[in-house]
Formats: structure tokens, sequence, C-alpha cells
């Protein structure tokens, strides 16, 4: 093993600086923007959490970040689901490679594109899926109008785009849980959902936090759905985090409350991935 | 019974996957009232008047998609070669000052892309960045490389040491032992680390729709104007461009399956 010298701090150094560029240096640069009252182009002055605070008095924060909430965890653990349903599913079969092929087929698609698609489907005077369910009468889908319905068609688009990625990850998990362990479990007189409860889950139960940490930290970011479906309306209604800070910045050309706005998503993701990156960091740089 | 159940499910998921996709690109084959039929028809006589109406109302269409190429393949090679170079120290070397470099590579990822744009907005205008290959370039870069880092370091760990060993003797400088040693054999995970940040860029709307306006107009963005056309929306010739945009990447996302999946366990796994 050779020493640690200047040509391996060389060698680190262009991913440091990309990352410090691009993001860290930017993202304490908003850190003292939400401390300031600036617009694009004037000087700012120093007016310490007032931009909170006008966070704190606005009815349109606390309504996108109960949005954001609501509908993240709706789709977290609609995903996590129906992951964790087909993976124990599709483990056994044979040709599962070509399912897994099709299965990954929406991570390929751009947010664009899925909602062209969607929107297509769901319109409620031609989508050839919202015909059937309104006749079904399943819903009203006028989620142009209803913020309900809007949010509902975001939750359904943003699963169908990520379900690929959490169910990879957890597929991967299912076909590593021993056979015998399941054998053993069979023989000694273990129905399929004992089995499952006793054996599978708590195998791949540290993937499952892994999966729920990155879809946490993904779905806080939650924008271009929401953006090309609603544009947040009608009147706000439908506005979640990311989107409230993108007007306040770039419509209402208010720098200050964008940038509070961004520290409070990297706050609100980090608290609740916190607990779990925590236990995964302690096992994966262990070694490093 | 199960059995009965598992097909139907099989059923559901493939259905699910992939008819919405299929339903676009049959779509933009159908002229426009079939488009409107319902319920859909599958039999039909194809025509390809919306691809040629699509060239002819958008004709920066073309552009667009050549700036997405080429914005791709820059974001590829720098976060590439980036990874490439931090994951052999991550790999070949311990020690309290690199464990604590690695934690920040992966939590400055936690960031969220929008909060970026705010400070780096106004900069990249100061700095006549907006509107530039750059600018994307960097950004889709910086948010892959960590995860292609690490997918990186977990190849690289597969590698015997004793092999760079015997080059370093033989008198091999170290960037020749990673280009002729390492490089070869970590082709697998520098696939899949190259292959995260390409279908990235190819696709993503937040960046380009802050940071470009004309010049360095990718293919998502032009897409999201054909979609919120005042003129109302020429569903024939979107679902012509949609094809067009996302064949690629799904014939992409075909061929380097493998390498995806091996490395999204590895790199979730390891960060």
């Amino acid at each position: 093993m050779r020493r640690f010298g200047l040509a391996q701090l060389l060698m680190l150094a262009p991913a440091h600086a990309l990352l410090l560029a691009a993001l860290a240096l930017p993202a304490l640069y908003v850190l003292w923007l939400s401390l300031t009252e600036s617009s694009y182009g004037s000087a700012s002055s120093f007016v310490g959490l007032a931009n909170y605070l006008a966070l704190w008095d606005d009815r349109y924060f606390w309504r996108a970040l109960g949005n954001t909430l609501v509908v993240i965890h709706i789709i977290i653990y609609a995903e996590l689901v129906l992951a964790i349903l087909m993976a124990v599913t599709f483990a056994g079969l044979r040709r599962r490679r070509l399912l897994v092929s099709i299965i990954l087929m929406p991570y390929a698609i751009s947010e664009v594109v899925a909602i062209v698609i969607w929107k297509f489907l769901m319109d409620p005077d031609v989508g050839a899926l919202a015909r059937p369910l309104m006749a079904l009468g399943v819903a009203e889908l006028n989620w142009t109008t209803d913020p309900t319905s809007g949010l509902t068609l975001v939750a359904i688009v943003s699963i169908w785009l990520h379900l690929p990625f959490s169910f990879l990850l957890i597929y991967a998990a299912v076909l590593a849980v021993p056979h015998e362990l399941r054998e053993a479990a069979a023989v000694d007189g273990a129905g399929a959902w004992a089995r499952f409860r006793h054996v599978v889950l708590p195998t791949i139960l540290p993937t499952v936090l892994v999966a729920l940490v990155f879809r946490y930290i993904i779905a806080f970011r939650l924008f271009s759905e929401v953006w090309l479906l609603t544009g947040g309306g009608p009147a706000r209604s439908t506005e979640v985090m990311a989107l409230y800070l993108y007007k306040q910045a770039f419509t209402y050309a208010n720098f200050g409350q964008g940038a509070a706005t961004g520290w409070v998503m990297v706050v609100a993701s980090l608290l609740f991935a916190a607990g779990y990156v925590r236990l995964l960091q302690q096992r994966s740089f262990a070694r490093v | 019974m199960f059995r009965l159940a598992r097909a139907a499910g099989v059923l559901v998921v493939v259905l699910w996957s992939a008819a919405p996709i299929a339903f676009a690109v049959l779509s933009s084959f159908k002229d426009n009232r079939e488009i409107f039929v319902f319920p859909p028809t599958f039999v039909f006589v194809p025509t390809l008047e919306h691809y040629g109406d699509l060239f002819r109302q958008w004709p920066d269409f073309a552009g667009t998609l050549f700036n997405s190429l080429a914005v791709a393949l820059g974001a590829t090679l720098l976060a590439s070669s980036c990874s490439l170079l931090a994951g052999y120290v991550y790999a070949r070397h311990r020690g309290r000052g690199l464990a604590a470099s690695a934690h920040f590579m992966v939590a400055i990822r936690l960031l969220p892309p929008i909060v970026v744009t705010l400070p780096l907005f106004p900069l990249a205008d100061w700095l006549g960045l907006n509107d530039t290959y750059a600018i994307l370039i960097l950004l889709y870069a910086a948010f892959f490389v960590s995860l292609g880092t690490m997918i990186l370091k977990a190849t690289i760990d597969g590698i015997p040491g004793e092999l760079d060993e015997a080059a370093l003797i033989d008198g091999a400088a170290i960037w020749q032992v990673v280009w002729h040693v390492i490089l070869p054999l970590a082709a697998g995970g520098l696939t899949a680390a190259a292959a995260f940040v390409m279908i990235y860029a190819w696709n993503d709307y937040l960046f380009a729709f802050v940071f470009t306006t004309s010049r360095a107009k990718t293919a998502p963005l032009i897409l999201s104007e054909m979609m919120s056309s005042l003129t109302g929306v020429n569903w024939g010739v979107l679902f012509a461009a949609v094809t067009i945009q996302l064949m690629p990447v799904l014939a992409f996302v075909w061929v380097v399956q493998r390498w995806l999946v091996a490395g999204l366990t590895a790199g979730a796994v390891k960060g």
C-alpha cells in the first residue's frame, strides 16, 4: 500500500472541487441569503430571522409544507408496499430477467414525458384511462380545478417514475435471502405469511431502510410533476415546498424568503432521513 | 390459485410499466382523429404526418435534441473521470481525513437541486454561463459524482492491490496505473456510474428550465413548451416529439441494465 501523498490529493481534488463549487458553497451562500433582505440585482441587508418569521406567518408556506408531507408520504409508502409485494411475488419466477427489464422502463422516462403521457391518459374529456374510471364512478378527475385530484395525479405519476428504483433495491435484497432459510422454515411448517414475516422481512429490512432514506431525500425535491401538471394552482392550493421556493425567488423576486424555504427543506429532509443515514454511515464507512 | 394470482400480478405490473409508453409511441403514428378514438385502437393505418409537422412547426426541436446529447455526453465524461480518480483513492487508502471527505461526498448529495439554483442563477448570469452547456454539465456532473465515486470505490475494492503495486514497482506513474491497469478492470463500475448521469442529464427538466432559454435549451424543456402551448396542444406532434426523445434513452437503459442494477445496489448500500 502506497503512502497517501500529493498524487492522491490531486486525484480527490476534481470530485471535491465539483461538489464545493456547485453544491456546498452555494448551499452556504443560501444560508447567508436567508438571513438577508435582497432581490435579484439589488444590494442586500442583514435582517436576522425575519425571512423565517415571514414564512411562519405565510399560510401558503404552511399549505406547501402540508402538501409536501402528505404527498411524499403517500408516494413513499405506496411505493414501498408495491415494491416489496412485487419483489416477493416475482423472486421465484422463471424468465424474470425480461420482467425486470419491463419494470425498469419508466426509469428511462423524463418527468416531462411522463407528465405528457399521464396528462393525456387522465384527461377528463378524452383520456383513455379517465373515461372508464369516471364511468365506473371511481373518482371525479377534474384535476385542473380540484386540488385533491391534482395532487393525486402528481402522486400517481411520481410513483410510476420511481417505483423501478424502489423495486430494484428491494428485489436484489429478496434474491439474496438464503434459499435454505426459507426451506428450513417451510419444513418447520411455516406458512407463506409466516415465512415472509419471520424470514424474508427481517433479512431485507436494512435494504428497506436504505430505500426509504433515498426516497425521502428524492421525494422532498418534488417539483417538475407539480409545476407541469397544476403549476401550483388553482389559487396556489397544490404548491409543494420546491415550488413555493421557486415562486418566492423567481416570480416574486423575494430571494431571502426563497432561501429560507431552501433551508427549511434541507433541515426537514435531514430530520426525516437522519436516523437512518447515521445507521448507514456507521455500517458502510467503518472500514474507509 | 397462487399461480393464477401471480400471473395476474405479472400482467398488471407489465401493463402499468409498459402500457403508458407504448400508448404514447403508438399514438404518434395515429392520425388526428384516431388519437382520440375510445376505446384506443391497436390496429390502424400508421401515418408519419406528425413527424413531418413536428419539424415544420418546431424547427428548434432538432437543435434541442443535439443540445441534450452534448450536455449529457459532457456531464457523463466529467462525472465519470472525477469519480474514477476519487474512487481509486478511496479504495486504496484508509484514514480519518479520507473517511471525513467520504462523509462529505455522501452528505452533500442530500441537498435538493432547487436550493442551489437560488445563488447559482445570479452567479451564472454574472459569469455569462446562463444558457450555456457549461453550467448544465457542471450541475449534472456535480449531482452524480458522489454516487459514481461510491460505485467505483466498490468496484476497485474488488481489484487486487498487488496489480497496481507491481506496475508501480516497474516504474509506472500513478496516472498510468489508473489508466492502464484500473480503468480496463473497472469498466463495469464505470459503465454504471456513467449510465446514471447520462440518463439524468438527458431527461432533466429542473436545471434546464432555470438555466437555459434558447441557445442551450434541451429537449425536455421544448417538450414542456409544446405541452403548454397557448394555441392549444397538438397531441399528435407532441407524441411524435415524446417518441423521439424517449426511444434512445429507453434503448440505452435496456443495453446497460445489467450494470445499472449492479451499480444501484452497490452504490445504495455503500453510500
